[in-house]
């Protein structure tokens, strides 16, 4: 777990940011709130150290003007933080654009205008610093909504919960994001949500209600556990393996793979020595195409089960030349596929429309572009709730806003764990009649490129197929 | 014990082929110029989106809008290319600044950032993978003795790799033009003594590694996949390959590619795949501290 402070922070970053991110150590959380009093102390700091260097910009670092937040101005600016380079975080892009655009056009947030801002991560937890710290300091935003990679988001936590700013994660799923942080203290770090996707405990136990559903089908039992070496699969390996034992299931394999990995053979070759009827695998980072080419070309049975985040590319069929065939992957949203609520499909539906002739990837986001409309949508109804986005003075307001909330989205109904729960802040999980996990759906790629959900069966739009070459 | 020691070693074995692809390239230029070509990486990824874009319609730029040449037409054509951007990246931009280490450094590393940001404006972050053999002309898995289920283009890989490797051997024992590479690589002052022009020569040796890089890129992103990151990670192998064999020594580097290709194999197989990479370094320092010049190297002398 990283835990950088500003202090601590170099790099090219502007005299004025530097200034205005900085605290004596000593003063940092004093009183153990990231309020008000914070910034009023601050510029006091910044009047007696006589900072020259301090421009308008700084203006934008306090919230409200630094008139005390009594007559807060728009626009609210919304920044959205991910890896833009990726596909995942294209759509996550687009689809923030999307949310703040149509809530422009019904009359913004409180009748204020509102503005999203992007900043990329590169997936890299240092810039992800920097950026945060640029979102906040010099575009003066109100909320940050996104990030991907687990440790990106661990690596801005305290930035963002010194400075108070909400932060709604949308696309990483490491329970430890929760429960290291809030779960440990919760006033320092109550300015943090996760609105989607649930959390990885959460998705190993859908995942074992998935494996039973597969062994009805198929009457697989022997199963092969294969990782990405990276936080936010420790829950699945923790969970998964033994529940699967539990369940009476041969558990003949279990892996972690370095997330470099460039060669593949060895792998695949161990799946079929052990006999396993599938393999299940969580790629957040490794990019299995190569797994996916090898499998196909030597058309091997076993099912490919699990987590594939580079799968889900509207494209990805056809980028691997149908390679990817019988894969699936659990992703919110669905890929686009079924209505897991009543707005899924005409959200992807303008989405389809609106982004048609730009460049790949296109057809519907991946799971965190859905994540990503939701959160801000989620944001938009809160401030309504709460009266106020002003989180310097006033942040308990848009907490407990925050918590009241119960939003039909895009990629589910979205409702969050409260203070005292496990995971405070955290995505609630979607139970049907039987306590079965339903907001976790599951795509597989079928034959002609056809991205069909096989699960839950609420959802489902195809059954699921045992590959056969 | 070992199990599956068979398909370790025929793994191993293929894999090991495509490193010394990887590598001779590398060596060759470092041996002839005392260059350490950074955008060595990036001539392996030219080669495999070359092919892309000649072979598969995913992407598409001005004047290649979704072309789909036969693989067999495609690949020397890829590979050709990349053999000329090796050419023009050394008359265009390393002879000027060769003779300083560092600022050649940068100026490759830089054409190699910028070749990433060129594969993600043009075909994005996404990955590529394509089929190198046709499943007309061959199956695309064989079984050869024990092991089943290898791939076609593993071993194809394999044979075109000691192909390459033989005429490459040829060229620089029996050709005028190709022991004028090897005397530079030897001794420039020698070179230049006995009349060989060593800035031709130079520029020559960036040609053929080049056309080398085209052969290993277009079989790395067939076995693997074509991405914008595709280039650091055999750069890297190609350092440690490099330094391992004997800087400038293609005898050597051929003997460390398959030292290392055998070693992260069975290393994968045996301790995890988590170790793969680790030993290699392991062996990395072992070499520098007991064989400062590598297993074939020489001492540098000018």
């Amino acid at each position: 777990m990283m835990t950088r402070h500003n202090e601590q922070t170099t790099g090219d970053q502007h005299t004025d940011e530097q200034t205005t991110g900085r605290r004596p150590t000593d003063e940092r959380n004093a009183d153990g709130s990231t309020g008000g009093t914070g910034y009023v102390r601050r510029r006091h700091f910044l009047q007696t150290a006589g900072a020259a260097a301090v421009t308008s910009t700084l203006a934008g670092c306090i919230p409200g003007s630094g008139d005390g937040g009594d007559n807060l101005e728009g626009p609210i600016r919304i920044g959205h933080l991910a890896p833009l380079q990726n596909p995942l975080g294209i759509g996550s892009r687009r689809t923030a654009t999307m949310a703040v655009d149509q809530i422009s056009d019904d009359g913004g947030i409180m009748d204020e205008e509102v503005e999203v801002v992007h900043a990329d991560t590169g997936g890299n937890p240092g810039t992800a610093q920097t950026e945060a710290e640029r979102l906040v300091a010099e575009e003066d935003v109100d909320v940050i909504v996104g990030t991907f990679v687990s440790e990106v988001t661990q690596a801005i936590m305290d930035y963002v919960a010194q400075e108070g700013v909400p932060l709604i994660v949308t696309g990483s799923s490491a329970p430890s994001t929760v429960t290291d942080f809030i779960g440990q203290d919760y006033d320092r770090y109550k300015n943090f949500f996760r609105t989607g996707p649930i959390n990885s405990t959460f998705q190993a136990e859908a995942m074992v209600d998935y494996v039973n559903h597969l062994n009805d089908l198929h009457g697989w039992s022997s199963f092969a556990v294969v990782a990405d070496d990276a936080a936010w699969v420790e829950p699945h390996l923790n969970v998964l393996p033994d529940a699967l034992e539990e369940q009476g299931y041969d558990l003949v394999m279990e892996q972690s793979l370095n997330i470099n990995i460039d060669d593949f053979s060895p792998v695949i070759n161990d799946v079929v020595e052990s006999d396993a009827d599938a393999m299940i695998r969580f790629f957040a980072h490794i990019n299995a195409a190569p797994l996916l080419v090898e499998r196909a070309q030597r058309e091997l049975t076993f099912g490919i089960e699990g987590i594939h985040v580079t799968g889900m590319h509207p494209a990805f069929a056809q980028l691997t030349e149908g390679a990817a065939t019988y894969e699936t992957t659990s992703q919110s949203g669905g890929g686009g596929t079924t209505d897991i609520t009543e707005n899924t499909i005409p959200f992807v539906e303008s989405y389809r429309e609106r982004f048609a002739d730009s460049d790949p990837p296109v057809g519907h986001p991946m799971y965190m572009g859905f994540n990503t409309y939701d959160a801000i949508n989620v944001y938009k109804a809160a401030v309504e709730r709460g009266g106020t986005w002003d989180y310097g003075n006033d942040l308990d307001s848009i907490v407990d806003a925050m918590l009241a909330t119960d939003h039909t989205g895009v990629a589910g109904q979205i409702q969050l764990y409260g203070p005292d729960a496990e995971y405070p802040h955290d995505a609630k999980e979607t139970r049907d009649d039987e306590g079965t996990i339903s907001n976790f759906p599951i795509t597989q790629w079928q034959p002609q490129g056809a991205l069909e959900c096989v699960y839950p069966e609420q959802h489902a739009t195809a059954e699921h197929m045992a590959p056969r070459w | 014990m070992f199990s599956g020691l068979p398909t370790v070693l025929v793994n191993a074995a293929l894999i090991s082929a495509l490193y010394a692809l990887i590598a001779i390239g590398f060596t060759m230029i470092f041996g002839v110029g005392g260059v350490l070509n950074l955008a060595h990486g990036a001539l392996l990824m030219a080669g495999a989106y070359a092919y892309l874009l000649l072979a598969r319609d995913t992407i598409s730029v001005p004047v290649f809008e979704s072309m789909t040449l036969h693989p067999l037409i495609a690949f020397p054509i890829a590979v050709v290319t990349v053999a000329v951007l090796s050419y023009l990246l050394y008359v265009v931009i390393v002879q000027f600044v060769e003779d300083n280490p560092i600022v050649t450094f940068l100026a490759t590393i830089v054409v190699a950032l910028a070749a990433t940001e060129v594969v993600i404006h043009y075909a994005g972050a996404s990955t590529h993978t394509y089929t190198l053999i046709p499943s007309d002309l061959l199956p695309s898995t064989v079984g050869f003795g024990p092991v089943d289920g290898i791939l076609t283009v593993d071993v194809v890989g394999f044979v075109v790799s000691w192909v390459a490797i033989g005429l490459l051997w040829l060229y620089v024992t029996k050709t005028d033009s190709g022991r004028a590479i090897r005397a530079t690589s030897m001794t420039e002052r020698g070179a230049r003594l006995t009349g060989v022009n060593v800035h031709a020569v130079r520029a020559r040796t960036w040609l053929v590694a080049g056309a080398l890089a085209g052969i290993g890129g277009v079989f790395l992103g067939a076995s693997a996949s074509a991405t914008p990151g595709m280039w650091l990670q055999p750069l890297s192998l190609a350092f440690i390959i490099v330094v391992i064999g004997g800087i400038g020594s293609i005898k050597g580097s051929i003997v460390a590619a398959y030292l290392i290709g055998f070693l992260q194999t069975g290393v994968g197989e045996y301790l995890g795949q988590n170790f793969r990479g680790i030993l290699s370094l392991v062996l990395l320092i072992a070499v520098l501290f007991m064989l400062p010049q590598g297993l074939f190297g020489r001492e540098f002398h000018e």
